[in-house]
């Protein structure tokens, strides 16, 4: 299981990857909105969170989740349930 | 910015690449410096039936394991099944709308997932002059060429800043076993006065797949002798 740390550096990693400006110090309370993330920096997001985390991750999972702190949660909950 | 990868690095999966417009666009794409990987029905250097999603993915993976990602897609695969639409049987609309659209859809999902991963990508749809006139008999793929430019510019502006573009390609009157059939009055209609050749539109897909047409994006190029004009 990754903590929420880890988490965190795998979603600014992607993010930095996909040249989102202020990736690198995004925290759990930073939206989407802010940080300009539209719905193809999502769809790359997801396809890295779910290939590290070995978790699977559908499109109703997606809704809602407005916040870096969100798909923490989300990934989290995501690994309690493959576990 | 990301640097484009180097021309030999460069994948291109080309389908329908065995014969007629496909066969020049590979041989052209080769001659370029490119690493090519045609796809057919029955031949080519991978096969697949591009009506059907998993056959494309089996495909997808043969490439990548011995070419590598695919970076550079034509959509070129087609057919025709011609008739008036009022006699036209269901069977003939739902296989030409299956190959010649939903084909391109299937080839175009999985090759963006390299492209993605690479940040660097090209697509060019082989549609046709007809998209944007008409051709009585021909309500099929008429219909289903001009819903490959409707596609090119929604894919174009989806993935316009990942540098992935994606063009169409309108060829008019082709030499090729497709148009074999065609009688030969209707050059008169065509302003060149005559018949294209196939390399004369590998030639626009090679310009269109090359780092010189970088900022081209969602555009169609015709090449059809002045026929669409």
């Amino acid at each position: 299981m990754a903590t929420q740390q880890e988490i965190l550096e795998a979603i600014r990693a992607e993010l930095t990857a996909i040249k989102v400006p202020d990736a690198d110090t995004a925290q759990p309370e930073t939206t989407w909105e802010e940080l300009d993330v539209d719905s193809l920096d999502l769809v790359e997001l997801v396809k890295a969170l779910e290939d590290r985390f070995d978790v699977q991750i559908a499109d109703p999972d997606l809704k809602g989740i407005a916040s870096v702190g969100d798909a923490i949660a989300l990934v989290e909950r995501l690994q309690g349930a493959t576990a | 910015m990301t640097s484009s990868p180097e021309p030999g690095a460069r994948v291109a999966l080309v389908t329908g690449g065995t014969r007629g417009i496909g066969k020049a666009i590979a041989q052209r794409l080769r001659a370029d410096g490119l690493t090519v990987a045609t796809l057919g029905r029955s031949g080519g250097d991978v096969q697949a039936d591009v009506t059907d999603a998993d056959s494309v993915q089996a495909a997808f993976e043969q490439v990548r394991e011995r070419f590598g990602p695919v970076l550079i897609l034509i959509n070129n695969a087609g057919i025709t099944a011609d008739g008036l639409a009022i006699r036209m049987p269901d069977e003939d609309w739902d296989t030409v709308l299956d190959t010649n659209l939903t084909g391109a859809f299937h080839c175009t999902k999985r090759a963006l997932e390299d492209m993605l991963a690479a940040r660097w990508g090209r697509i060019v749809n082989i549609s046709s002059v007809v998209a944007q006139r008409a051709n009585p008999g021909q309500a099929n793929y008429v219909a289903a060429k001009a819903g490959l430019l409707g596609y090119t510019r929604v894919v174009a502006r989806e993935m316009g800043k990942r540098d992935i573009t994606v063009n169409a390609v309108t060829p008019g009157v082709i030499e090729t076993d497709m148009t074999a059939d065609m009688p030969r009055e209707l050059v008169k209609a065509i302003p060149a006065a005559r018949v294209g050749r196939p390399d004369e539109v590998a030639a626009a897909v090679s310009f269109l797949v090359s780092d010189d047409a970088a900022y081209i994006n969602g555009a169609t190029l015709a090449v059809d002798g002045g026929l669409g004009a």
